[in-house]
């Protein structure tokens, strides 16, 4: 035995045991710190808790128009299901929830049989299935629930559009909004108030913190640590419920649209579109096929008509005319224009609405009965370079700038647009074309009511806007309140405006309108517009027009836009809408009263028709009892 | 040795086997514990019960005067061979092998007490021949008495077990004055050996492309070629070391044979090793390779002992091992618990222990009475060296899971057993170091 050599072998073991040493000083010590986070990072786990989205009301703040209602979505945790019994709880399950088995097996197939996260197998569970669930839970292993609210629409239907919807977030909209704090899994607005107020609505979730062990089951829960989530903000729209619903009514079930507007601060106070669609079938079973129904739906329910459809505007457009002649002085308003019922142009006729000719007119008089003779003399004077100014200045071809998403600019045609995609020049027929609102000038509803609203602050425009305040939640505290916010400050003079509103309160006194605006409650000045569609019988009826006339103070004044669509029957109903919209707002009425007081011909035609009906079914009756009678 | 007296007896020894021992049933207690306190397994009872009749055994031990056991060494070797010969086919297969025997629910593994008879039986051997050590024949015959355990166990299999004979030999071989050329020779071919083995495993896992350096172990032809041209340098060296008796013959052939033993060597352990011994040492080399599967003890492992920082979480807090992330605690990774809970401090303190008993080993087969006693003495020092490198390493990252147990703290009433025994035996040389 060999002394040195056992020294060596001391040294050897010591050496090597002051290497392990270091080591562990160097994985204890000097990256303790990144380890301590790696183990922290494995046991702790983030769900977010949702915050409950805002509430919306209508401008009086006093009954909501969409709340949160408590729901449930029932999830199954596979790995707490006991093995062998699982064939028989995917069947009571299926039977407890009314679902099928093979829904219940595709969300859980056999390779999630091991796992520990929760897995949702239904939404919009109802409190007594929950509750049924939470007695029988001993015949459940693994089955739990977590609150999901959903969007309850209680206002009418017509509000679908200005209101929108919610629905989960997409593979799409996920990688736009991802920065902004969305995540898989969240519920954002798709449309309306509910899309273009979404950051605002839907607050900020919170966060829960739990540790959980090598299997994801729960350890513990530490609700101190919690964050809470802050409840999105309560909306409050300029909408008036009540103006909604009588130009809900007063529009019928006919294809178009209505705004109401307060000019003196751009406030919509209704926008009803018809067809509406109902958002609430989206929370329901059959929710897919509702959606798909509603998309293929040929009337295009989902489009807002007042903003997101243009026409031509037809014979409202001579208000702008109207504007623009009284300007510019070219052709003096006093100048007379005979109408014979058409005008030679180059090598066309253009035609009036009035075959036989409305006779010699001036300016007021060719407004009133919206004589198109006049407006195709008028309008060649005028040029298209002035129309195409005075339109810009009314915002025709742009977009109004309203707080709801999708709105479409309409269209306002040039020389110069139609030189560049038609290689073509323009034309004189293309301007009188334009000057009676036909041709290639499209317009929205709301850019026609921002026209009349131009008019009425004599030049000043305001953002039409659908928000009226936020506030708090909790407490109902103002948070912001929106201010007016000006458009648009045309240089046209005021002047230039008055004459052009007593031209208009002419059309309801002795124009076209006069038969039909026959309400007492309030002097209305408007302009009716009847518009070609490709159609033999039937027109796009326009009715844009203004209330009352001589205001005492400005904030009384609303402007009223109806636009009923070529597609209905054809039955002139713009100004007869518009006459009960305005007998309604100005008279406190509901549509049923102002309809009743205002006895329009088409009402007592339709009361006749349902008295003749009834007599009629009254005496089938008499006579099948008295048939009954003999043969006994 | 007439007179016996107290201070005949190496007290720091006994004392830091008894600390590690305490230390061993505390933290197997803590592995046992659930995160809410609930005690899962009553395995620190087992590990009670094994400790004390362990240190029964260790009080026996040293009652028996180790030159009986010299004379008896060859028959407890063959007994024990004979266990190890039979446990392939009546074991109890536990984690895919077969290395347990016994009834019911006791049961021990023979290939523990292997270790211990293999060292007093190949002390007997050194000590008989003596100088005789340094002539090959007699080293071969040496490592042959080691290598027959080592197949026998690896048939059952359990490789971390049988690469513990290794340094057992070249310990007592280096203390039994063999040439350290033999040594050598020994330690390159296995070094080289499982450098080869890994290199094909490093290319596929690891660098994700072919290197040309490791062709000669991936490619069966280049393979071929490269065994055939160092056969035939060994072959040819060999003729002409003992026709003309050159001196660089000797060591051409020396080089020649070392290459060739070790890179067929690796070719057949290539080929023997399991899918599963192969992604240990793969997790080893990168543990993200498999961080689900083969990787995960060692992520885990590292990240409780990391996590525990200078001072630990406290005894029982450790959230690594009561959340179950961690694997094999109470065995293979009881360190682990100990570095997580009780932090550097802790790890110190093991450390410190095993040093103690490790110098204190070597002191004892430095003053041993005669030299069979300073070989027994190696054999065991260089098992538990083995030990505590291996397994500490391993918690640590730096050594691949092979799954042999910490002594004293791990738990296993073979381990302990085998542990206080050869403690025992380290405690009888000492005791009877001025016998006559």
């Amino acid at each position: 035995m060999s002394k040195s050599r056992t020294v060596t072998l001391g040294f050897l073991v010591s050496i090597v045991l002051v290497l392990l040493i270091g080591q562990l000083f160097y994985l204890q010590v000097i990256r303790g710190w990144e380890f301590k986070r790696r183990a922290r990072a494995v046991v702790r786990r983030e769900l977010p808790i949702p915050a409950q989205r805002g509430d919306i009301f209508d401008r009086h703040y006093d009954f909501p128009l969409v709340v949160n209602q408590d729901s449930f979505a029932v999830d199954l945790i596979p790995g707490d299901v006991p093995e062998g019994s699982r064939a028989q709880l995917f069947e009571r399950i299926a039977i407890a929830l009314g679902i099928a088995v093979e829904d219940i097996e595709n969300k859980v197939p056999p390779r999630f049989y091991h796992l520990y996260q929760p897995i949702e197998l239904k939404g919009g569970v109802g409190f007594e299935t929950v509750a049924y669930l939470a007695e029988h839970l001993a015949d459940f292993p693994g089955l739990t629930w977590h609150n999901k609210p959903i969007r309850n629409y209680l206002g009418m239907d017509s509000l679908s559009h200005v209101i929108g919807y919610v629905g989960d977030i997409n593979r799409e909209e996920i990688q736009v909004l991802y920065n902004q704090g969305y995540s898989f899994g969240t519920v954002l607005g798709k449309s309306g108030v509910e899309k273009q107020y979404d950051l605002l609505l839907r607050g900020k979730d919170g966060t829960r913190f739990r540790t959980v062990d090598v299997r994801e089951k729960d350890l513990q829960a530490k609700p101190e640590e919690d964050i809470p989530p802050e409840p999105g903000k309560n909306l409050v729209l300029t909408i008036d419920r009540r103006i909604q619903l009588l130009c809900e009514k007063a529009l019928g079930e006919r294809i178009g649209s209505v705004v109401v507007l307060a000019p003196s601060t751009g406030e919509v106070l209704a926008m009803v579109s018809y067809p509406t669609y109902d958002a609430n079938l989206f929370f329901t079973e059959r929710a897919a096929q509702e959606f798909t129904g509603l998309s293929l739906d040929p009337t295009f329910p989902f489009i807002n008509r007042a903003i997101q459809s243009s026409y031509p505007p037809a014979s409202t457009f001579k208000v702008i005319m109207t504007t623009g002649l009284v300007e510019e002085e070219v052709f003096p308003i006093t100048r007379e224009v005979t109408c014979t019922g058409e005008i030679f142009y180059g090598d066309r006729i253009f035609r009036c609405h009035r075959k036989v000719g409305h006779g010699a007119l001036a300016l007021f008089g060719g407004l009133a009965e919206s004589c198109d003779v006049y407006f195709y003399t008028a309008g060649d004077e005028l040029g298209i370079e002035r129309i195409v100014y005075y339109s810009r200045e009314f915002g025709l071809g742009s977009s109004s700038g309203i707080d709801l998403p999708g709105e479409t600019p309409g269209f306002l045609p040039t020389p110069e647009w139609k030189q560049k995609t038609q290689a073509m020049i323009w034309l004189g027929g293309d301007t009188l074309n334009i000057s009676i609102g036909q041709g290639y000038l499209l317009v929205t509803p709301l850019q026609m009511a921002n026209v009349i609203a131009t008019i009425v602050n004599e030049g000043r425009v305001f953002r039409p806007r659908v928000l009226k305040e936020v506030r708090d939640p909790q407490t109902g505290d103002l948070i912001e309140e929106i201010k007016p916010e000006v458009l648009r400050v045309s240089p046209i003079r005021k002047e230039t405006f008055r004459t052009v509103k007593r031209a208009m309160r002419m059309v309801i006194t002795e124009g076209t309108a006069e038969v039909v605006l026959t309400t007492d409650a309030v002097e209305v000045a408007g302009k009716t517009g009847t518009g070609e569609a490709g159609f033999e019988d039937r027109w796009h009826s326009w009715f844009a027009a203004y209330a009352p006339f001589t205001p005492e103070y400005p904030e009384e004044q609303v402007v009223v836009v109806v636009m009923v669509e070529a597609e209905n029957e054809w039955e002139w109903w713009a100004p007869k809408a518009a006459n009960v919209i305005f007998q309604g707002i100005f008279a406190d009425q509901t549509y049923e009263e102002a309809v009743e007081t205002l006895k329009p011909w088409w009402y007592i035609q339709q009361q006749q028709a349902a008295r003749v009906a009834a007599e009629r079914a009254d005496r089938a009756e008499q006579e099948a009892r008295l048939a009954d009678e003999e043969t006994r | 040795m007439k007179r016996v007296s107290l201070f005949a007896f190496d007290f720091i020894l006994l004392g830091a086997t008894l600390v590690l021992m305490t230390l061993g049933i505390l933290f197997v207690y803590s592995s046992g514990m659930s995160f809410t306190g609930m005690q899962l397994s009553n395995e620190y009872v087992k590990q009670l019960i094994w400790a004390g009749s362990g240190l029964v055994l260790m009080v026996g031990v040293i009652m028996i005067d180790y030159h009986r056991l010299r004379r008896l060494s060859l028959y407890l070797y063959g007994f024990v061979i004979l266990l190890l010969l039979i446990t392939p086919f009546m074991g109890r297969e536990v984690h895919g092998a077969r290395s347990w025997i016994g009834i019911g629910e006791f049961g021990i593994q023979p290939s523990e007490f292997a270790k211990i008879t293999t060292v007093l039986f190949l002390a007997s051997y050194f000590a008989g021949i003596g100088k005789g050590v340094q002539k090959l024949p007699r080293f071969l015959l040496g490592l042959a008495v080691v290598v027959l355990p080592i197949g026998l166990i690896l048939l059952q299999p359990d490789m971390g077990t049988a690469l513990v004979f290794i340094p057992i030999f070249i310990f007592m071989a280096f203390i039994a004055g063999a040439r350290l050329r033999h040594i050598l020779y020994l330690v390159v071919t296995g070094l080289l050996m499982i450098i080869l083995a890994v290199a094909p495993l490093y290319e596929q896992w690891i660098l994700g492309r072919e290197a040309t350096v490791l062709s000669m172990m991936t490619q069966f032809e280049v393979a071929r070629y490269f065994l055939l041209a160092a056969l035939l340098i060994t072959l040819l060296s060999a003729w002409g070391f003992w026709g003309f008796k050159r001196r660089y013959f000797y060591w051409i052939l020396y080089i020649s044979s070392l290459v060739l033993f070790s890179s067929a060597g690796a070719m057949l352990v290539t080929r023997a090793l399991r899918e599963y011994q192969i992604m240990r040492f793969i997790v080893f080399l990168n543990p993200r390779a498999d961080p689900q599967g083969a990787g995960w003890n060692l992520i885990q492992s590292v990240t409780a002992v990391g996590s525990g920082g200078f001072a630990g979480k406290g005894f029982l807090q450790g959230t690594q091992s009561h959340y179950q992330f961690l694997p094999q605690q109470s065995t293979d990774f009881i360190f682990s618990i100990l570095a997580e809970e009780w932090g550097f401090l802790g790890g110190l303190l093991v450390f410190a222990l095993f040093l103690i008993v490790l110098l204190r080993g070597v002191r004892i087969l430095y003053i041993a009475r005669d030299e069979y006693a300073s070989f027994v003495g190696a054999g065991i020092v260089a098992m538990f060296f083995f030990h505590v490198v291996v397994n500490i390493g391993m918690t640590m990252g730096i050594m691949p899971i092979t799954g042999i147990p910490l002594f004293f703290l791990s738990y296993g009433g073979s381990s302990l057993w085998t542990g206080l025994i050869c403690i025992g035996l380290l405690l009888n040389i000492y005791f009877r170091r001025y016998g006559s």
